[in-house]
This record gives C-alpha cells, sequence and structure tokens, in this order.
C-alpha cells in the first residue's frame, strides 16, 4: 500500500539533489515498448540527478486517464499522446509550455506544418512532435493474383482506380477490400484533406465548422463502395482494425486500409509465406494530403522539475532515438533528421522508402487545434459517421449532425 | 424486503427500569454502530451531500479552477441536452429490459429448481456461478461469444443456414439486444436464488388444499405460488430495477456505450460527461435528474403493489 | 382419484418438457463458461481457422503464460487480493457489532440505519464518485490500496449489515437471557453464545464483501493510476483495449486465471452459501 503525496514545493531546475520523473508511455508494440525502455535506461545511466521512471499507458483509455491524474494531482511529468487529444488539457492549464525550454537545433529540425499541430492559439508549444502515421492501403499480393488484377504501382492512386481494383477483386463470396471503421471520425478527418476537406476554421473557442461536399468526399465513397459496388464488407466497418486483420490474413479481403504501424502487426503475426505490399498512397482531387496529427510528449504544469523534464523530451526525440521508434511502430519520425536515420538504417527496404516518402504530404488540419474536438468526436461525429457507414443515414442527415452537434459542444 | 423486527422481550418490566434500560441501550448501541458509522459518514453521506450539491455548481477540469453555485442553469441545460435524454431513454429500456426478462428466466429456472428434477444440482451452481465472475470477465467472455468472425453464436447460425455474419455488439440494431441478454445472463444468480427461497417458504398444505380441488397445476401455479411469492417477487424487481438502472462496468466493457451511442448507459454518459470532458458539475447534475426519475419510478411501482394488495 | 390420475398423464407430458427446459438453461448458463474455457487453450492459428473446432487440438498453456507476461496478472492479482481480504476483514469487524445493535436494540438508529441502507442502493455512484475523489485526494489516499478498501467497505457495508442483522435477529433472545441468569457478562454471552449461531451469517457476509471488493470496477477505475496498483477486473479491462494483434486466446486465459480464487471461495462454501443466501432473502 502507498501513499503518494505530491510536495506542494515546484522547484525548477535548481532544486539540488536527484528527482525522478514519470514518464507515461503508450507504446503498445512490442518492438517499441523494447525501444522505449532501452531510451530509459540510457537516459537513466547518463543523467543520475534525473531518474526516469517509466509507466505504461494504454491508447484506449488516454484521455480518461489523464482528466483523472491531472483532477487527482497524479499527473506524471512526461505525458505521451497525440495532437488531437491534448489541446483541451492545454487550454485547462495542464500542459507546460514548452517554447522557452527546448532547444533551437530540436525546433528548426521539425517542419513548421508539424509544430502547427503543436502549438495553441495564443501561441504556446505544449508538446513535442514525435511520430506520425497515414493511412495506408495494404495488399494480398496473392489474392491479386488468383484474380488476375495487377497490383498497382506508381507514386500515387485515385480513390477511383482504388474502388475500380476493389470491384475486380470481389468475387467467390470474398471482398476486394476490409476496413475498420468502428472509429471512422480519425479515418476521415485524415483522408478528407485530399479532397480539401478541412472541417473546421479558426482555433481554441472561436472555431467554427463548414461541413461541405468536400468534407463529405471520403464517407460518400466508402459508402458507395460498400453498398453500391458492393465491394467492401460492410461487416468489417462495424469492428476495429485489429478485428479485420484476421479475414485479411484468411483471404477473405484483398485489401486492407489502416495506419502505417499494421505493417508492425503483419510481419509479427501474418501466417507463414503471406505475400503483401503497400499499395501507392491514396489521392484525392486536392492531392496526396493528410492530415498531421502526430503522438505527442508534453510535460505537465504540474511537474515539480518541468526543466529537467523537457530535457528529457528533447533527448527522447533526438534523431537517434526517434528513428529507433520509429522502426519499431512503422511510423513517421517527426524530424527530417530521424526520416534521414531510418532510410540509413533500413535502406529504403519493405516499403520504407514509400513509408518516409508519405510523410511529406502530411500537413497540419484546423481540427487539432479545436478545443472541443474530442467530445464532438465521441458524441456526434463517430455516431453519425458509423450510422451513414452503416447505410442507415443520407448524406444530407450526416451533414447536418455534424454541423449541429458542433455547435451542441461549443455552444453548449 | 422488509426488516425483520426485534423479538419482543417477554417479560414487560417496569416502566422506570424499562426507560433507564433504554436509555443504557441507547448509549450501547450507539456505541457498537459508531466503528460502522465513522467510515460511513465519512466516505458516503459527505460525499453524497457534497455530490448533490455539486450538481448546482459549475465546477470543471481546469488547475486552479474556482468553483461556483449556478443554481438551476444545469438543469435548465440538461432540459436541452438531446443525447442525455437519449441516453435516459436507452437506460430505461435496458433496466426494464434485463429487469422483466431476468424475472421471467430466474421464474422458471427457479419452479424447475424446486421440482425433483435430476441435473437441477448442476443448474443451481450454474445459476450462482455469474456471481463470483467480475462482471468485466462476464463482458469479456460475451464479446467472445459474440464474436463475429470467431464467436460460437455466429457460428452455431452458420451452421444451421442462418446468416452468420451479424456484428452483434458493433450494429445499430443488434447492441442494446445483444447487451440486454449479457445483462440477464450476469444477473440471474440474485433473482433465482431469491425466488427460489421464495418458493420454498410457501406452504405445501396450499398446494395440497388446491391439488384436492383439482385446479391444475396452472391454476394452482396463479392462485396459490404467485401470490404467496409476491412480497419477495416485488423486492426482487425493485432492487434489480435499481441495479441494472445504476450498472456500468458490463457495458463500459462490452461496448463503452457504443457503437454510436447505442448502449449508451445513463452512468455511461454521466461517467463520460466527467472524467471524459471534465465537467463535474454538469455530470453530479445529471446524477441528481437520475436520483429523482429512480425515485419516481420506485414511488408509482410501490404504490401500485400497495394498492392492489390493498383491493 | 380421477384427478390423480389426470395427474399422472399431465406428468407424462410435462416430465419431458421440464427436462427440455432445464437443459435449455444449462446450455444458456453453462455454454459460455465452457466456451471461455476451451477458448484460453487454443492457438491463435486455430481461432482463425476457417472452419473451428470446438475443442482445442492440443491443451496448449502459451496461452496463460503470455496473459500473465502481458497483463502483469500476478501483480494485479496481488493487489485485488489484497485490497478484497482487507475489505472482507474490515467489513466483518465493523458490521458485527452494528448489526447486533440493529438487530436487539430498538432505537432511532434502527430507522436511520434502515433509511440509509435502502437509499445507499438508489443514489448512482457518478454522484458519490466525485466529491469522493475529492475527499481521497485531500487525505492523499487517492491512487492507493488503502484509499480502494475504505471505498469498498463503507460501498459493502449497507448491505452486509442489511443481512447480518438478519441473522442475529434470527437468534432467540432468549438464549442470551438465559446465558444472563447464568451470571456471564455481556460480553462473553456474545462470544459463547452469539457468536457461535452466527457462523453461517458470518459466512455469507463476508463472502458477500469478498466477492463484492474482487468484483468491483468502477471506483478502481477513477480512484487508480498507477499500472502497478491495479486490481484484476482494471487490468483486464486494459487489456481488452489494448489496441493490436487479436489476442482472444490470452484474453480467455487471463479471464479464467482472475475468475478462478472467486469461484474456488465460492465453491468451498457453495452449500453454506446457497442456504445462507436462502435465509438470508427470506429475512432480508
Amino acid at each position: 500500500m502507498r501513499i503518494r503525496r505530491r510536495s506542494p514545493s515546484g522547484g525548477g531546475a535548481t532544486s539540488a539533489g536527484p528527482v525522478t520523473l514519470t514518464f507515461q508511455s503508450l507504446a503498445f508494440q512490442d518492438t517499441t515498448i523494447a525501444a522505449t525502455k532501452e531510451i530509459v535506461d540510457s537516459w537513466n545511466s547518463d543523467n543520475p540527478d534525473t531518474q526516469i521512471k517509466l509507466v505504461q499507458g494504454s491508447w484506449d483509455n488516454v484521455h480518461d486517464q489523464l482528466v483523472t491524474q491531472f483532477q487527482g494531482g497524479t499527473a506524471p511529468d512526461i505525458i505521451h499522446d497525440e495532437s488531437a487529444d491534448i489541446m483541451g488539457f492545454a487550454e485547462q492549464g495542464y500542459l507546460a509550455d514548452l517554447k522557452p525550454m527546448l532547444s533551437d537545433d530540436v525546433k528548426s529540425s521539425i517542419s513548421d506544418g508539424i509544430w502547427k499541430s503543436v502549438t495553441t492559439a495564443d501561441g504556446a508549444i505544449v508538446a513535442a512532435p514525435t511520430l506520425l502515421q497515414s493511412y495506408v492501403v495494404f495488399a494480398n499480393k496473392d489474392a491479386f493474383d488468383a484474380a488476375g488484377v495487377e497490383v498497382p504501382t506508381g507514386d500515387s492512386m485515385t480513390w477511383d482506380e482504388f474502388a475500380d481494383l476493389s470491384k475486380k477483386l470481389t468475387k467467390d463470396g470474398k471482398f476486394g477490400l476490409g476496413w475498420g471503421m468502428k472509429s471512422p471520425t480519425a479515418t476521415v478527418m485524415n483522408l478528407a484533406l485530399g479532397f480539401g476537406g478541412t472541417f473546421f476554421k479558426g482555433s481554441g473557442d472561436k472555431t467554427t465548422i463548414d461541413v461541405t461536399d468536400k468534407e463529405l468526399e471520403v464517407p460518400k465513397r466508402i459508402n458507395a463502395m460498400a453498398y453500391t459496388d458492393k465491394s467492401l464488407d460492410p461487416v468489417s466497418l462495424t469492428q476495429s482494425g485489429s478485428d479485420v486483420l484476421p479475414g485479411f490474413f484468411g483471404g477473405q479481403y484483398a485489401m486492407y486500409v489502416g495506419g502505417n504501424y499494421i505493417a508492425q502487426q503483419i510481419t509479427e503475426s501474418a501466417p507463414a509465406g503471406f505475400n503483401w505490399v503497400e499499395l501507392p498512397p491514396l489521392k484525392g482531387s486536392e492531392g496526396m494530403d493528410q492530415a498531421a496529427n502526430p503522438q505527442t510528449m508534453s510535460v505537465s504544469a504540474q511537474s515539480k522539475a518541468p526543466e529537467q523534464a523537457a530535457k528529457f523530451v528533447e533527448y527522447f526525440i533526438n534523431a537517434e532515438n526517434l528513428a529507433k521508434l520509429a522502426e519499431g511502430d512503422w511510423l513517421i519520425p517527426s524530424s527530417q533528421d530521424a526520416r534521414d536515420q531510418v532510410l540509413k538504417d533500413t535502406k529504403g527496404e519493405n516499403g520504407w522508402d514509400q513509408t518516409i516518402a508519405s510523410g511529406d504530404s502530411l500537413v497540419a488540419a484546423p481540427f487539432q487545434a479545436a478545443v472541443n474536438y474530442p467530445q464532438w468526436k465521441d458524441q456526434y461525429a463517430t455516431p453519425a459517421l458509423q450510422q451513414y457507414l452503416a447505410n442507415s443515414i443520407s448524406l444530407e442527415d450526416l451533414q447536418k449532425q455534424l454541423t449541429d452537434g458542433w455547435s451542441s459542444v461549443s455552444g453548449g | 424486503m422488509t426488516a425483520a423486527t426485534a423479538s419482543p422481550i417477554a417479560t414487560a418490566p417496569a416502566p422506570r427500569r424499562r426507560r433507564r434500560q433504554a436509555f443504557r441501550n441507547s448509549r450501547d448501541a450507539w456505541l457498537l454502530t459508531l466503528p460502522a458509522l465513522i467510515p460511513v459518514v465519512l466516505f458516503s453521506v459527505y460525499p453524497l451531500v457534497q455530490g448533490i450539491l455539486l450538481g448546482f455548481t459549475d465546477a470543471k477540469a481546469g488547475l486552479n479552477q474556482v468553483v461556483t453555485f449556478n443554481g438551476v442553469d444545469n438543469y435548465t441545460r440538461l432540459a436541452g441536452n438531446e443525447l442525455f435524454w437519449n441516453s435516459f431513454r436507452i437506460g430505461l429500456v435496458w433496466a426494464f429490459g434485463v429487469t422483466i426478462l431476468q424475472f421471467l428466466a430466474a421464474l422458471g429456472l427457479s419452479l424447475l429448481l424446486n421440482m425433483n428434477l435430476r441435473f437441477r444440482g448442476l443448474a443451481r451452481t450454474l445459476a450462482l456461478v455469474p456471481w463470483a465472475i467480475p462482471p468485466v470477465i462476464i463482458a469479456i467472455m460475451w464479446r467472445l461469444m459474440l464474436n463475429p468472425s470467431y464467436g460460437p453464436v455466429n457460428e452455431g447460425l452458420r451452421a444451421v443456414g442462418l446468416p452468420g455474419d451479424i456484428n452483434w455488439l458493433g450494429s445499430f440494431a443488434t447492441a442494446l439486444p445483444a447487451v440486454i441478454v449479457v445483462g440477464v445472463w450476469a444477473g440471474m444468480p440474485q433473482t433465482t436464488i431469491t425466488l427460489l427461497a421464495g418458493l420454498q417458504n410457501v406452504p405445501t398444505e396450499l398446494h395440497e388444499a388446491a391439488a384436492i380441488d383439482g385446479s391444475s397445476t396452472w391454476q394452482r401455479f396463479w392462485h396459490v405460488t404467485l401470490p404467496a411469492l409476491r412480497p419477495i417477487i416485488i423486492a426482487i424487481t425493485t432492487l434489480d430495477l435499481i441495479w441494472n438502472f445504476n450498472s456500468f462496468a458490463l457495458v463500459f466493457v462490452l461496448t463503452a456505450g457504443g457503437p454510436g451511442g447505442q448502449t449508451m448507459l445513463p452512468m455511461l454518459f454521466a461517467y463520460n460527461e466527467a472524467f471524459r470532458y471534465g465537467n463535474f458539475g454538469y455530470a453530479a447534475a445529471m446524477g441528481n435528474v437520475m436520483v429523482i426519475v429512480i425515485a419516481i419510478f420506485l414511488f408509482l411501482y410501490l404504490r401500485s403493489q400497495a394498492r392492489s394488495r390493498l383491493s | 382419484m380421477s384427478s390423480a390420475l389426470l395427474a399422472g398423464r399431465r406428468s407424462r407430458v410435462a416430465r419431458p418438457l421440464q427436462y427440455l427446459a432445464l437443459a435449455g438453461y444449462i446450455v444458456f448458463l453453462g455454454f459460455p463458461l465452457l466456451f471461455l474455457l476451451t477458448t484460453a487453450f487454443k492457438t491463435p492459428r486455430e481461432l482463425q481457422a476457417p472452419d473451428p473446432t470446438f475443442l482445442p487440438q492440443s491443451l496448449d498453456l502459451a496461452n496463460f503464460g503470455l496473459a500473465i507476461a502481458k497483463a502483469n496478472l500476478v501483480q494485479a492479482a496481488g493487489n485485488s487480493l489484497i485490497v478484497a481480504v482487507s475489505t472482507t476483514i474490515v467489513v466483518t469487524l465493523i458490521s458485527l457489532p452494528a448489526a447486533y445493535a440493529l438487530a436487539r436494540f430498538k432505537t432511532r438508529l434502527r430507522g436511520i440505519a434502515t433509511g440509509w441502507i435502502l437509499l445507499s442502493q438508489v443514489f448512482p455512484f457518478i454522484l458519490i464518485i466525485i466529491p469522493l475523489f475529492l475527499v481521497l485526494k485531500q487525505a492523499g489516499l487517492l491512487n492507493s490500496l488503502l484509499g480502494l478498501i475504505l471505498v469498498y467497505t463503507v460501498w459493502s457495508l449497507p448491505f452486509a449489515l442489511w443481512m447480518l442483522q438478519g441473522y442475529v435477529a434470527g437468534i432467540p433472545v432468549e438464549l442470551e437471557e438465559a446465558g444472563a441468569m447464568d451470571g456471564g457478562s455481556k460480553l462473553l454471552i456474545l462470544v459463547r453464545i452469539v457468536l457461535p449461531l452466527l457462523a453461517p451469517g458470518l459466512v455469507a457476509t463476508s463472502l458477500f464483501a469478498f466477492i463484492s471488493a474482487w468484483n468491483e470496477f468502477f471506483f478502481a477505475l477513477v480512484l487508480i493510476q498507477d499500472p502497478a496498483l491495479q486490481t484484476l477486473p482494471l487490468t483486464l479491462a486494459r487489456f481488452v483495449g489494448a489496441e493490436g494483434q487479436v489476442q482472444l486466446g490470452q484474453l480467455a486465459a487471463g479471464s479464467l486465471l482472475a475468475t478462478i480464487p472467486s469461484l474456488l471461495f465460492f465453491a468451498l462454501i457453495q452449500r453454506r452459501l446457497t442456504s445462507g443466501l436462502l435465509s438470508g432473502a427470506v429475512k432480508g
């Protein structure tokens, strides 16, 4: 039984004696968990005065957990999360401004577009961006061969080509595509940028929503593939990505859409001899842009040693470490140095060249800066998109629910 | 459930002695109850009163937030919150659905258990087992059962040639009914055991007398068993209703309120309001509304039962 | 005589139907448990096979090992055990005298306690949890097993008290009076006469407290943030959510392991419990 008390004195970097800081990591793939541990261990042996205690959290409940931790004064000093999730905490004053604490080197190694996704309306940098993901189409090469369909190559693939492919691959009770869309909002928000769909304008409290044809293009196309073309298994749309994966392995689906990190899971758990490739990135009317929603490292405003914590964050995201993490998770590192490092380490094989290249089309999207985004996502966007993807409401209903939902969340 | 009254004291003591004894009794009673009373007041009564008051404030998550009373603001806002009322409706469907189905299932089972059948020991043990399993694990187990790809429920449907690709917990039409079935499974023990206890207390003479009158099994059940069971039925359905309305863990793990809020019980809704969105005052106001609604339902139910008993 | 004949003929029709119904109940109640058991022994490959068999092909224990290692089950089980056992002891110790007082003394306290016991069942936890969170924070008991034990104690106390006072009321007061005439002190009478008679009631009450604490999820979810202090339900709920590979087998194995202690406890005293609950239910 342990009773935890936090000393009320908010002593800064000058406080004498060693400090122990907690770092709550959300790494979930074995490879990344190991990489994280390695980084923390090497920091601890180099910095006897600032010891890091690694605590394991989970993406699944990180938001609720942080709300209770902040409120209870038991928040970890260093917080792993993603940019779309933390703006509310920043608004509530729980996250320290890293702007004065991070070095210029770090600031210049990451593009302004990505920095924007962790900067508040009043200019505070509330996190350091670490890893990014883009949505990728994975293909079962054997299924392509069996259907006599050629695997597309090239720099990009339009949504029309994608739908066409899926139709050709649908036969004998098997579907061209399985797509786990149990939590559809993030996917739709990210891919909508390819059609110029930005959803929000402004930032902070003054964010407004505008749902036009551009925003609705992605759900419309997915719906058409499932119910008009019948080349996308509608049951898969109600499942989570990991629930659909076995169907992809089993040949039930010839293609599968997911984040880059799925590549890691395929290499780990696909049956022996499973022959897969990454298809060229999806291209909308406006290009291949997807939203940059980086994973983040923040420092708690309640931390007793924010400066040391920031130093650790800076160490954590140096090129070498970030590359290690990115390779473990099969994700794109935020800084250019780290991307170069990954390309060097992997020689661009296994689709790494493609993965890293897709990092260039990740741009800041306004939804990350919208403070009430998490609540809108849970209460309005997700239910409305789920219903639309179940083909039980019309596109007009979807548009109305998304728009009205935002006014309830931000007006109430 | 009516309180058992303490046995009356055999000999009536003289008035004066009785007063002194009453005084001593009362002091002893307080002393004996004190160890239980202190934690209850500190960690139950005090937080509860605080919670009720919190429902009239604008308490929010945030560093150095100032909390102020805002009167009935929360309630006027709540009145216009469609999502909350929708969740309320779901909560009522869930609570009544589970309670009624559970009652019928448990009544059937307890009647069978009260007969001289083989395997009834096995059935009785199985009926009690869910009670020993944490709701979280019951939920995990049923997630496996209802898994669209490998769950035995769909396997079974496929085996008999029915469409076996339903995502029970993931599609809008089936999620709430599926969750209600799990709720029935999880709540069988208390209801069954209570009804069984009631059945075993129905005097056998009543049955014998009715049998001699030549009444059928059904008539005997309707005219003898059911009336005798009545107080127990009222007690257990009332408790079940309250417990079900306030349940959390089972559905939290099964669906977390999804898909699209179809299984968003009021408790889950209020939990999210407090611990996801950080609106503590508003969430407490939801709790207050829930208490009032439950109280009204209980009042109506118990009054109607009391009336029909009198008539 | 004709009615007896009729009854005989009817039972010939009714008996098979009754057995059919009983079989239906046994399948409904038992199958999910059986399925959990078999799933725990299946390899990932078996689970994902297009034509799965009901029984596992071999008794593969890998799932258990993986579940223990990945979900940190041993530590969680230790936490759960500390919390459940402490809660049981504290609840039994403090509800015993209180139950005796409630059953034996007619004071205003009785009315208040009865009212509170009923009321405590009606109030949704959401009303209590937020202020409780703040109270525990002030006391430095947030994120600690001690805090959880306190909360569980208070939470299972009303019902335990209710059950136990029913049992006390069932013991004839004449026995105590007889003891008093023989010149025994009050305490001696309680220990020598009342306590032994109360044994079944104490068993039922402590079982109730143990299982409530072992199974509880909501308070733990809000009050415990440190992974090292998580209880079993909390750990398993996190394990379900863990994004990543489909790990149905491990999930089943972990669930099975986490159920064993309370099932064991339950099986040991099932017979007593059933009779205890039966009499408790009627009196309560």
